[in-house]
């Protein structure tokens, strides 16, 4: 039997060392010395957590707050559900929103090196290239990947996968809610438009994307047919090069410019192309321009896309 | 001296039967080859017209025929607007990146010589790069075919200078300084293109080579270039033939044989540059082809070069016609369908050259 | 008629002076054999009369001098035999020998008929008229010096370089192609200017000898004055003994003392 001022000290001891073990955000303390972060959630996050990614489950013990994200797509999200304030690094491509923490990190030319000099607790990328995700988990940097997605069920999750591992749950579901109730009522607002022809431009050398891809999959939502589904088997990624001829044969209804910044292509000098006054298209003015990002991403700002397909998409009608 | 009649009697009856150029037969199958290519190139396509219906609506452009079409506005227009300047813009570039390598081929006395070697590919691809990466030009404005034109003449121009200033034994610094230049430009280019990712995939579309057009206007301004050039190497053909003897012996038989050199290097990159503008870089057609025809007609420049200009033409629209039919409707880069070709054609040379020594 | 002169003429290679202070005359159908140890200046001073380096001094061809002559002119007067010729293996005989005419033709001309006649009888006169349709490298050694020979007939020029023509030949091929090139110079009235390495047939076929060595002139004149043996140990470093009577002419035997003809070894 332990003497009784040995057993004080130890009791002491034990009690300094289980108060030191939680951290700083360990959930037993009160919350009252809680960092500055507006959280939207008035409960705690509930960590340690595990979520899904492309690279397998990712288990995260406490909530990250030096998150570096080198994905364009999954900044726009994290900001959206209220995980701005964790995020201390964004790739060179992250243009949006405007204040979010651009450095020259690329998510294309990762360099494992200085992603790790900013410390963080968590990286999300959408590519893996050059053995990205393996350099980091050697360091025991915990790294999420969430590759392009290929449909809305798929971004709608990944979505959620972020609030779970950032503790923004409530502030991902209530993102989440109102993109899913948006997008019905866009895609239910035009059902003449069921049946019509999309070609959807990638590049004036006509590449193009078929339904396999997100974008593809927003056109279903309206019941559009996508003429690049034609060339599926071409390219294994969704992205097969389409011919001049093709199209104008094909005639779409409408035509969605996905490369006016990159490539300057605007209604008229689409209207300007030899042979395509015969397009269905040119000839009503069905000719959508986007703003390349919002095309090429699949975050909260896919609404916004979804709102000038559906708008353009008025004027076409089918009895 | 019984031999001194019958060798005169000899001398009389074939005159100049084996120094004629091209001979009859080869100029008839030439042409028949370009034009079935033409025709094969109007007629085939991812849409599909109907072979009858082409015939038809090219026969009713024929003057006091009587033929009537049975074309649609857009059928026309996919005809007339899309594939005819395509096939034209297939016949120009075919024939001068052939012409181009069978030159070249012959002024470096080396078979793998090719339009490219003295760094016309690296240098449009460098400026092709720089104006997709920076997004230069405007609406209406494509000024990828002129960095691509400024980028070919500029490597080569150094590649000259820098060998003719070395001096020494020509041909081999010219080589050497060719293969230098290019290296150069391509890890130029390659850095201009990782600097800015999303621009990846348009300057490998472009360097991989694609005969779409913007209409007959690409093609009307690169006519001339190809014209002139065209012109000016076959001038030179049989210049072409002293100079495989050699710098020395081409020189003590009366050829001044750095200028011929200059001139003939100058007017191929010329062509050269204007057709890599608008088609990107198609590889192989240079060295495909002249190899081709030398297997058939023998080396001489006066039957090679010709030749290689009017079976080059049919050549680049077969292979056209394959990059949009085989997974139609998409189409793949032309120049990886020479490419694709190029390889096992090269196994076959390997396997038939003699080699023999001087 | 002086066919050829040289005075005061001396070549630099890369800083070195190869030939040095050379002069020399050569008469309208006369022979004039280059002799001398290797790189004594020998090739380099037959690629100055044809134009292909720069030289000091002066070498006049029927008064005009070389550096002045352009290349076609220079051409057409003279025709040049290398000791290695670049033989292209696909062209037919008859297609090589046809470059000969080149100085003849404009500059993007065509040989016409005149000028494959000429290529057929300049092989008919080197007894190869039977080569015409073969290919340059399907030839023998001695075919193929005679396609070379034939070539530079074709070119009609008066006066003909040779660089070692015997190098690399048998030893008939070497007297063929030498009783050729005497008699092209006995009907035609070619002058003839070669480089020998074999002073034997240097001897027996020149009419006049010039020694070179360390790009100067050691010693010119007739067969007997040039070919001593002091001269040519001192400047070949080699003991010869010289043989002239009727039979051979002169004649050059290199000499190993003490061997006779040997027993066989039992």
């Amino acid at each position: 039997m332990l003497s009784r001022p040995l057993a004080a000290a130890l009791a002491v001891l034990l009690a300094l060392v289980l108060s030191g073990c939680g951290g700083e955000d360990d959930t037993a303390t009160p919350p009252a010395t809680s960092s500055a972060a507006v959280e939207t959630t008035s409960v705690p996050a509930e960590f340690p957590v595990t979520v899904e990614a492309d690279n397998g489950a990712l288990t995260l013990d406490e909530e990250p707050d030096a998150i570096v994200s080198l994905s364009a797509t999954a900044t726009e999200s994290l900001f959206a559900i209220g995980a701005g304030e964790q995020v201390i690094a964004v790739d060179d491509q992250s243009n949006h929103p405007a204040d979010a923490p651009v450095t020259e990190l690329s998510g294309f030319e990762p360099n494992v090196e200085a992603i790790a000099g900013y410390e963080p607790d968590l990286v999300i990328a959408a590519y893996d290239p050059g053995g990205l995700v393996d350099g980091l988990e050697k360091l025991d940097i915990p790294v999420l990947l969430q590759d392009a997605a290929p449909d809305l069920d798929a971004a709608y999750e990944q979505i959620e996968t972020l609030g779970e591992a950032t503790g923004n749950v409530e502030g991902a579901e209530t993102i989440v809610e109102s993109m899913r109730i948006e997008i019905e009522e866009l895609a239910g607002s035009v059902p003449g438009a069921a049946g019509a022809t999309v070609y959807h431009e990638l590049g004036p050398d006509f590449f193009s994307a078929t339904s396999e891809t997100f974008v593809g999959s927003v056109y279903e939502l309206f019941g559009l047919v996508n003429i690049a589904d034609a060339a599926a088997g071409a390219d294994a990624g969704g992205y097969p090069q389409l011919t001049g001829e093709y199209i104008v044969s094909e005639s779409p209804d409408l035509i969605v410019l996905a490369d006016t910044r990159c490539c300057d292509q605007t209604a008229a000098t689409v209207s300007g192309r030899p042979g395509w006054d015969q397009i269905e298209a040119v000839q009503n003015g069905d000719i959508v321009e986007t703003d390349d990002d919002i095309a090429s991403r699949w975050g909260p700002r896919t609404v916004m896309f979804v709102e000038q397909i559906a708008e353009s998409l008025a004027g076409i009608g089918r009895p | 001296m019984a031999s001194a009649s019958g060798l005169r009697a000899r001398l009389r009856a074939q005159p100049e039967r084996a120094l004629r150029g091209v001979s009859l037969r080869w100029t008839a199958v030439a042409g028949v080859f370009v034009v079935v290519a033409a025709l094969l190139g109007l007629a085939l396509g991812p849409v599909d017209l109907g072979v009858a219906a082409v015939a038809r609506e090219v026969l009713s452009h024929v003057p006091f025929l009587g033929v009537e079409s049975s074309f649609s506005a857009t059928d026309d227009a996919i005809l007339w607007e899309l594939r005819a300047p395509r096939v034209a813009l297939g016949l120009l570039v075919g024939a001068m990146l052939a012409a181009a390598g069978a030159s070249y081929q012959g002024v470096f006395r080396n078979p793998l010589a090719d339009p490219y070697l003295l760094g016309a590919a690296a240098g449009a691809g460098l400026g092709a790069t720089v104006v997709i990466v920076n997004g230069l030009g405007g609406a209406g404005l494509d000024l990828r075919p002129v960095a691509a034109f400024a980028g070919a003449m500029l490597g080569v121009g150094i590649a000259y200078v820098l060998g003719s200033s070395v001096g020494g034994r020509q041909t081999a610094t010219l080589i050497l300084a060719g293969v230098t230049v290019a290296s150069f430009l391509t890890a130029l280019q390659t850095y201009v293109q990782q600097r800015s990712t999303d621009s990846v995939q348009e300057v490998y579309s472009w360097i991989l080579g694609r005969l779409e057009t913007s209409g007959w206007t690409d093609v009307l301004i690169v006519l001339p270039y190809v014209v002139v050039s065209a012109v000016v190497l076959l001038w030179h053909r049989r210049l072409l033939d002293v100079l495989a003897v050699g710098d020395d012996e081409a020189a003590s038989l009366g050829v001044p044989v750095a200028r011929v050199r200059l001139i003939v290097v100058a007017a191929a990159t010329l062509g050269t540059a204007a057709a890599v503008a608008f088609s990107g870089l198609i590889a192989f057609v240079g060295i495909i082809v002249p190899h081709a025809i030398r297997l058939m007609v023998g080396t001489s420049y006066r039957a090679v070069l010709p030749l290689s200009l009017v079976f080059g033409a049919g050549f680049l629209v077969l292979m056209d016609l394959v990059s949009r039919t085989v997974v139609a409707p998409a189409q793949l880069p032309i120049g990886v369908i020479t490419a694709f070709l190029g390889a096992p054609f090269f196994a076959v040379i390997l396997r038939t050259t003699r080699t023999v020594g001087p | 008629m002086t066919a050829l002169a040289a005075a005061r003429v001396g070549v630099a290679l890369d800083g070195a002076r190869v030939v040095d202070g050379l002069g020399m005359e050569l008469e309208e159908g006369g022979w004039l054999g280059l002799i001398g140890p290797n790189g004594a200046g020998k090739t380099t001073f037959l690629r100055a009369v044809a134009g292909l380096v720069p030289y000091e001094g002066s070498i006049s061809l029927a008064g005009d001098e070389v550096a002045s002559l352009g290349r076609r002119e220079l051409a057409r007067r003279v025709a040049v035999v290398p000791q290695l010729p670049v033989i292209p293996p696909d062209t037919s005989v008859l297609e090589y020998v046809v470059l000969g005419r080149t100085p003849h033709l404009g500059y993007t001309g065509s040989p016409g008929p005149r000028d494959v006649t000429a290529a057929r009888s300049a092989l008919a006169r080197l007894d190869a008229a039977q080569l015409a349709e073969r290919r340059l490298g399907s030839l023998s050694g001695g075919e193929r010096q005679r396609a070379v020979l034939a070539r530079a007939v074709a070119q009609d020029a008066g006066l003909l370089l040779l660089d070692e023509p015997t190098s690399a030949l048998d030893v008939g091929a070497q007297q063929q192609v030498l009783e050729l090139v005497a008699s092209l110079r006995a009907d035609r009235g070619l002058t003839v200017l070669s480089a020998m390495h074999d002073l034997t047939h240097a001897g027996q076929y020149a009419d006049r000898l010039l020694l070179m060595d360390g790009g100067r002139e050691v010693a010119a004149g007739l067969p007997h004055e040039v070919l001593t043996e002091q001269l040519v140990a001192r400047h070949y470093g080699a003991e010869v003994r010289i043989l002239a009577d009727e039979e051979t002419g002169i004649a050059v035997v290199p000499l190993r003392p003490g061997v006779k003809a040997r027993e066989p070894v039992s």
